[in-house]
């Protein structure tokens, strides 16, 4: 009975059980060089195909690769089957890849690639790959990049890392890079020797930085910084020296949901990306190399130290000009106030002088007036008099007449009665009467008028017309009255 | 670590008050003095800012440790 393998691949196990019944007994080789005809019969080219290469499997030692290649349908993989990559057309697709996409040939890719069915006794069924074409490839790490881009919209988070307030002053950064990576060393370069004596507090998170594991590893360190965020203002994610390689996964969805929703804000410098990925794009800041990430830091600090250093400017600044300000407004209200008291001090010595004048000139008036009035009064006075003496001369001019003639007339009757008077007088004079023969009688020297005063012996003087007799008193004979 | 970070934003703030006040001319020579005497502190808490670092490494090890990792 001869076999036909080809329909054996096809047919169910029950028939072929039943037909080993015949006791007809093969070996394993006999049944697998069967095949190994028939497939090298049937399959005589090389066809494009379609699938997900969910692990290269990439022999060191050999350079060979043995892709597992697969098919899924809602996550299920429906179909699987062994690939394999000899070294050379390796190297010479990874070149393509890597210069196509910048990415190299890697786990978890969809490709679409020449192949050739093959089958070998020992290592079974096999796709040898000749060719994978890199654009295709290209186009799905392109759409998923623009799912990933999508599904952060979706959600509502694709800005969200962008509109946390950046730190005034970004000092304390944890960093996710490799100790190692030429990258790290000229961040570190920039931001420890800068000469501006700017300090910043860096800690280091390391993980890998590109190709398959980078995602996972940073988004481990990105949960635990999330755990220590009160430590830090930023995160920056640095790589470099590693070449413009192996950044697709920087485009995956769970890293770049870790960045967009990170609380601090997340700040990268992972190299010359041809397309800037979905991690860099959610990212608050993207300084594309690590050395220009060190540059926005320092800048962030000029931007603080720039204003305190204007302030500081503008406060000497004015508060010198408002002292000059006060100083010049003194010095002129001093000047006004000057020029003021001056200009009252003039205008009052001007009108002391008018007054003064004034009063010269009324002083002088008045004087004259008065002088006048004065002058009238005199002529007055004098005129009065003169005619006041004449009026008395007059009268005293009558009265003299009056008196002449009055005293005239007096005399003249006075000197009637004078000489009547004389005549009388005459007739008394006691010579007169001695002359008659009357005589007086003395007693020490007085008229005797009283007897009594006369005693009989006292000397009497009788004085007489022609002389004078002295006696004795020898009798008194009073004669009664 | 995050008040004194508040400390130095309101210190910046108050920083640029003081000078705004001043540019204005809102400020009387009587208080002038007060005034600049304040804005040079506040400039000395900022510039030490720029210049020096609290944070401690040994500290960040510590928590670290204490939180289970996440990986």
């Amino acid at each position: 009975m001869k076999f036909d393998f080809l329909a054996c691949t096809f047919i169910g196990r029950k028939y072929l059980l039943a037909i080993m019944l015949d006791r007809k007994i093969f070996t394993l080789l006999d049944v697998a060089q069967s095949v190994e005809k028939t497939l090298k019969k049937r399959y005589t080219s090389s066809f494009w195909v379609k699938a997900e290469m969910n692990k290269l499997n990439f022999y060191n030692h050999s350079g060979h690769s043995y892709p597992d290649l697969v098919e899924k349908r809602d996550g299920k993989i429906i179909a699987q089957m062994r690939g394999l990559l000899w070294k050379n057309d390796f190297l010479r697709i990874n070149k393509a890849f890597l210069d196509t996409l910048k990415e190299p040939l890697k786990d978890g890719i969809k490709i679409l690639f020449l192949a050739k069915i093959s089958y070998t006794p020992l290592y079974g069924l096999t796709l040898t790959i000749s060719d994978i074409d890199p654009s295709y490839t290209l186009g799905d790490l392109e759409k998923e990049k623009q799912e990933t881009i999508q599904k952060l919209k979706g959600q509502g988070v694709f800005q969200k890392n962008h509109n946390l307030n950046f730190p005034l002053l970004p000092q304390r950064i944890a960093v996710i890079s490799v100790e190692t990576s030429k990258g790290y060393a000229d961040f570190l370069k920039i931001i420890e020797n800068n000469p501006y004596n700017y300090k910043f507090f860096l800690h280091l998170f390391p993980a890998l930085l590109q190709g398959d594991k980078a995602a996972q590893r940073i988004s481990d360190q990105l949960k635990r910084i999330k755990k220590l965020r009160h430590h830090f203002d930023v995160v920056a994610i640095i790589r470099g020296g590693g070449g413009d390689v192996g950044l697709s996964c920087y485009n995956n969805f769970e890293l770049a949901s870790e960045i967009a929703n990170f609380p601090i804000p997340v700040i990268t410098g992972i190299g010359h990306a041809t397309n800037e990925t979905v991690s860099e794009i959610v990212a608050h800041y993207n300084g594309i190399t690590p050395s220009k990430l060190a540059q926005f830091l320092l800048q962030k600090f000029h931007d603080f130290a720039n204003p305190l250093k204007e302030a500081e400017r503008k406060l000497v600044d004015k508060s010198r000009q408002i002292l000059r300000d006060e100083k010049s407004t003194l010095l002129s209200n001093v000047k006004l106030f000057r020029s003021n008291t001056e200009n009252i001090l003039n205008l009052h010595h001007h009108k002391i002088g008018n007054l003064a004048i004034s009063l010269s000139q009324q002083s002088k008036f008045r004087f004259k007036s008065e002088i006048d009035i004065l002058n009238y009064s005199v002529l007055t006075v004098e005129r009065e008099s003169l005619s006041l003496l004449d009026h008395q001369n007059r009268s005293l001019l009558q009265l003299t007449q009056k008196l002449d003639l009055g005293s005239h007339y007096k005399i003249r009757e006075h000197s009637l009665e004078l000489s009547s008077i004389e005549k009388n007088v005459e007739n008394m004079d006691p010579r007169n009467v001695l002359k008659r023969g009357f005589s007086i009688t003395l007693h020490n020297g007085k008229a005797v008028c009283d007897l009594s005063q006369i005693e009989v012996g006292d000397e009497l003087q009788t004085l007489t017309f022609d002389g004078e007799i002295g006696s004795i008193v020898q009798g008194i004979n009073k004669t009664k009255i | 670590m995050m008040a004194q970070e508040i400390d130095y934003t309101k210190a910046f703030e108050e920083l640029q008050n003081i000078v705004s006040e001043i540019e204005k001319g809102e400020i009387s020579v009587d208080e002038l003095s007060a005034k600049v005497k304040r804005a040079a502190t506040l400039i000395k808490v900022c510039r030490k800012k720029l210049s020096t670092t609290e944070e401690d490494v040994n500290q960040i090890l510590r928590e670290l440790d204490a939180t289970p990792d996440v990986s």
